[in-house]
C-alpha cells in the first residue's frame, strides 16, 4: 500500500480508537487488533505525530500505583475523522471508476 | 529478558537521541510491559510480546533519518585536492573576468556623470564670464558665451536623465547578479 495512504489510514484508526473515551497505548493496540496489526513502535510514532498536529492531547493518570498515559481526542481530531469520512466517499468513487475501467478492458 | 534489562538495553541502544525522547520511549515501553503483565503475562512473556529490540531500534532510527545526508566520499576529496591547481586557477580567472566586466560597467557610469559635471561647470563658468564680458564692453562676445553656456545647460539636463537611467540600470544588474549568485550557492549547499 502507498506509504502516505497507509499513514493517513493509521492516523484515523488511532483517532477512532479514542473517539468515544480516552484510552492508553496497550488498549489502543488491542482495540485495533481485529482490524489492523500495529506494533508498539509504530503506535508511538503515530501518537507523537497526532499530538504534534494537535489532533490529540496526552495526560498522565495514576493506575494501580503506577503512571499511565491517556490519549484524548481534540476537536481538531474529531474534525479530522469527519473529513476522513468525506474523503472516503471520494476515494470509493475513484475505486469504482478504476475497477469499472479494468472490467471494461477484460 | 526482564523489564529492567529490556529498558536498559533500549536506553543504551538509543543513545545519541535527545534525552527527552529516550525517556519518553522508555516510559511508553515500560507502560506496555506493565499493562501486559496486568493481563496475566509473566514479565519475560510481556517483554517478549513487545517484539525484537533490534527491529525497534532500527525502526526508530529509520524514522529519524528519512532524509539521509549525502556522504562525501574520500576519493572525491582526494580528487578535489589533486585537481585544485586546475580548477582553482580557472575559478580565479573567471572571477577576475567578472570583476573586470563589472569595473568597466561602472567606469562608463562614472564617465557619464563626469560629462554631466563638466557641462554644468561649463554652463556656470560660461554664464559668469559672459556676464562679465557683456558688462565690460564686449557685449557680443559676452552674449555668445552666455548662449554657449545655455547650450551646456540644455545638454546637461539631457545628460542628467541619461546618467540617472544608466546608473539605475547598472544597480539593478548588480542586485540581480547578487541574488543569482546567492541562490546558486545556497542551492549547491542544499543539494
Amino acid at each position: 500500500m502507498d506509504v502516505q495512504l497507509k499513514r493517513g489510514l493509521l492516523d484515523v484508526c488511532v483517532l477512532a480508537a479514542i473517539k468515544d473515551e480516552d484510552s492508553y497505548g496497550y488498549k489502543i493496540i488491542k482495540d485495533m487488533k481485529p482490524f489492523l496489526e500495529l506494533s508498539e513502535s509504530t503506535l508511538y510514532t503515530i501518537l507523537k505525530r497526532l499530538e504534534t498536529a494537535e489532533l490529540l492531547t496526552v495526560h498522565t493518570a495514576e493506575h494501580n500505583g503506577r503512571l499511565r498515559k491517556y490519549y484524548h481526542i481534540t476537536d481538531k481530531g474529531r474534525g479530522r475523522l469527519s473529513e476522513f469520512a468525506k474523503e472516503w466517499d471520494e476515494l470509493m468513487a475513484v475505486y469504482r471508476f478504476v475497477t469499472q475501467e479494468e472490467k471494461g478492458y477484460e | 529478558m526482564n523489564k529492567e534489562e529490556f529498558l536498559l538495553q533500549l536506553r543504551t541502544r538509543l543513545a545519541g537521541l535527545p534525552p527527552v525522547e529516550i525517556a519518553e520511549r522508555e516510559f511508553f515501553y515500560s507502560e506496555m510491559i506493565d499493562d501486559r503483565m496486568e493481563e496475566g503475562l509473566s514479565e519475560t512473556q510481556a517483554v517478549a510480546a513487545i517484539g525484537n529490540l533490534d527491529e525497534i531500534v532500527a525502526q526508530v532510527f529509520s524514522e529519524r533519518t528519512s532524509k539521509p545526508k549525502r556522504k562525501r566520499h574520500g576519493w572525491m576529496v582526494a580528487l578535489l585536492i589533486i585537481g585544485s591547481p586546475l580548477w582553482l586557477s580557472l575559478l580565479i580567472a573567471a572571477a577576475a573576468v567578472v570583476i573586470s566586466l563589472y569595473a568597466a560597467l561602472w567606469s562608463v557610469i562614472v564617465s557619464l556623470w563626469s560629462v554631466f559635471a563638466s557641462l554644468i561647470g561649463g554652463a556656470v563658468g560660461g554664464i559668469a564670464s559672459g556676464l562679465v564680458l557683456a558688462l565690460t564692453g564686449h557685449f557680443l562676445t559676452g552674449m555668445a558665451l552666455i548662449g554657449a553656456a545655455l547650450l551646456c545647460v540644455g545638454f546637461g539636463i539631457l545628460t542628467f536623465y541619461g546618467c540617472k537611467a544608466a546608473s539605475r540600470g547598472a544597480w539593478q544588474l548588480t542586485k540581480k547578479t547578487g541574488v543569482w549568485l546567492k541562490n546558486g550557492l545556497t542551492k549547491k549547499e542544499a543539494a
